[in-house]
């Protein structure tokens, strides 16, 4: 507002007192580009701090880092939860079914009213167990969302990043120090289930009885 | 009431465990003749072969949500009369009401047991074989 000068008004209101419209345009217009400067000089300061922000974090800063590493990390382990309750869900209801197969047969040719009331009550057991793998797709449904939040925060993330003229090339690959990795591993961390931490490790029991035995074991 | 167990169901859900289930449950029920579609979007060319007598959809899945599937199926003159049955984990109350005026002829929230399900689909065509009695036919 401070660049909007007081006589710029006066001449815009005389200009209407005197039903000059054509002046008053005039006068409206300048007054208007002069409050436009004064926006445009905002956003530019405001694009200035966020460039002097993140690059006061560093290309090694942890928030960059978790933008071009650890979201993309985390999505990896939800599918990863994903594809194990669904294969788990999937060797269940298979079970279930056969099971419910055999039952079926057995009451069919069995003439003891009490062994078929057993099995009648162990049908309908199986059936829970059936029907409680639905806990997949409800979790499921669950991951999926959260999955789609973490991208799209990775992408505005990313986006903002590029915005502020730092590069994402620039930020150094995900590195851990010997010491870090030691550690790590001493710690335990469960599964690997991301690509990155797959590098290094067994396929199978196999694969460690192979190792087992060349080592002697 | 006489449900004809030889009936063509559709089954629409996006997770291949919740399919599984819901044909190993009708089967249970004694119904046999399944086909399975794993979106709205690739239900709705199968529907239109005019096959299905009856179908199970899930609400949310990626291409075509089953509330839009539903809404197809109302506004086709051949199809408009298919019993639809929703098996959804949605549970507003405000969108049982978006399905109820959508068309929809049952409305399960999962998870389900086997008895819920029995029981509206005997539900279902009751109301059924009313409204083709009141039609005369």
């Amino acid at each position: 507002m401070k660049n909007i000068k007081p006589k710029q008004v006066k001449s815009l209101l005389k200009a209407l007192e005197k039903e000059n419209y054509d002046k008053a345009s005039e006068m409206l217009d300048q007054i208007v580009a002069k409050r436009n400067e004064s926006l445009i000089e905002g956003v530019e300061e405001i694009a200035q701090n966020l460039h002097d922000t993140l690059e006061g974090f560093g290309q090694d800063a942890q928030l960059l880092r978790d933008t071009k590493h650890g979201l993309p990390d985390a999505t990896e382990r939800l599918e990863y939860v994903m594809q194990t309750t669904e294969e788990a869900s999937n060797k269940t209801l298979s079970a279930a079914e056969n099971m419910i197969g055999l039952l079926e047969s057995i009451e069919s040719q069995t003439s003891d009213e009490k062994i078929a009331g057993y099995v009648r009550q162990a049908h309908a057991e199986m059936t829970e167990i059936m029907t409680a793998q639905s806990f997949q797709d409800l979790t499921g449904q669950v991951l999926n969302r959260v999955i789609m939040l973490v991208t799209s925060l990775e992408a505005s993330l990313k986006d903002l990043i590029q915005r502020s003229g730092l590069s994402l090339d620039a930020i150094p690959a995900a590195h851990q120090s010997e010491a870090e990795r030691k550690a790590e591993e001493e710690k335990g961390m469960g599964p690997n289930v991301t690509r990155e931490s797959q590098k290094g490790t067994v396929g199978s029991q196999a694969d460690v009885d192979a190792m087992l035995d060349d080592l002697g074991i | 009431m006489q449900i004809d167990r030889n009936m063509n169901i559709l089954v629409v859900d996006d997770f291949s465990t919740m399919r599984r289930i819901v044909k190993n449950l009708l089967k249970e029920l004694g119904f046999s003749k399944f086909d399975e579609a794993d979106d709205g979007a690739t239900a709705w060319p199968m529907i239109q072969s005019g096959k299905y007598d009856f179908i199970v959809s899930d609400w949310n899945m990626p291409e075509m949500t089953g509330i839009d599937l539903l809404r197809h199926v109302r506004a086709d003159e051949k199809l408009k009369s298919t019993p639809f049955l929703l098996i959804t984990a949605e549970a507003k109350r405000a969108q049982i009401l978006e399905a109820a005026e959508a068309g929809v002829d049952g409305y399960i929230v999962k998870p389900f047991t086997a008895a819920t399900l029995n029981g509206k689909i005997e539900k279902i065509f009751e109301r059924v074989a009313e409204r083709k009695k009141a039609a005369g036919g």
